[in-house]
């Protein structure tokens, strides 16, 4: 490959692809902030299930509700 | 405390104001890129949401712009390789052109064909350093590369190009039709 060849195609290359308007359109934060509330961490499935848990336990056993109020 | 360090603790403001400050930026780099403004808009929002991710990695003492060009450029290459073949990377124009023009017409889209066919990483090296013409440095630590390396990518992706272009019938003269 010669230098003139390597030359053309640079031509080539900068006639085929007409430069781009690199301006921002619009503001994207907006956009962002929607996509971290979308992406905020749920709570883990055991959380759940260990809510689920205690409220079983004192439905069935009011008493121990100050027992595990004594303990908090 | 500086923005930065705010930043990488998890201020929501300090984030704000990174993000008004380095979108037209980041934005600006990857259409460059991707040649489409949409996807670039759409890629941007996903830049800029993995920095806030991944915010504990960054040193506050590091270069901001340049570790967000960084992540810009992963995606934008991602995307490539996803969409390498259906992709165009050229605005096609509205109406039919004149005759005068058919030919050069064909012949740009020839070239463009070929250059779709190029391997992501050589495509955006050859897309910044030919077409954009971006300082090499930059480039380089955009790809997190060496500049030598990114020499290396445009000089195969030229090499691949003449190859291609001659099988398309497009031999040497191919800049001036």
């Amino acid at each position: 490959m010669t230098e003139h060849d390597d030359r053309q195609i640079r031509e080539a290359l900068k006639q085929s692809f007409p430069p781009m308007n690199t301006e921002l359109r619009r503001d994207l934060w907006p956009a962002v902030l929607r996509k971290l509330d979308v992406h905020v961490a749920p709570v883990p499935w055991y959380d759940w299930a260990l809510i689920g848990l205690s409220a079983t336990v004192f439905l069935f056993f009011p008493q121990l509700i100050l027992v595990f109020a004594y303990h908090l | 405390m500086d923005l930065l360090r705010r930043f990488a603790l998890g201020e929501i403001d300090a984030f704000e104001t990174l993000v008004r400050q380095f979108q037209g930026d980041i934005y600006g780099w990857i259409v460059r890129i991707v040649r489409d403004q949409s996807i670039a808009e759409d890629l941007s929002v996903e830049t800029l949401w993995r920095i806030y991710r991944a915010r504990q990695q960054f040193r506050p003492d590091g270069n901001f712009a340049a570790w967000a060009r960084r992540i810009a450029t992963n995606l934008a290459l991602d995307h490539l390789r996803r969409k390498r073949s259906e992709q165009s990377l050229l605005a096609e124009p509205a109406a039919a052109p004149p005759p005068d023009q058919l030919l050069q017409r064909e012949t740009r889209e020839k070239i463009q064909q070929a250059f779709r066919r190029l391997p992501a990483k050589l495509q955006v090296a050859a897309t910044l350093a030919l077409v954009e013409e971006q300082p090499y440095d930059e480039i380089a630590d955009a790809l997190e590369t060496s500049v030598g390396a990114v020499k290396l990518r445009v000089f195969r992706a030229v090499r691949i190009l003449r190859k291609q272009l001659n099988h398309l019938g497009l031999g040497p003269g191919v800049a001036r039709t």
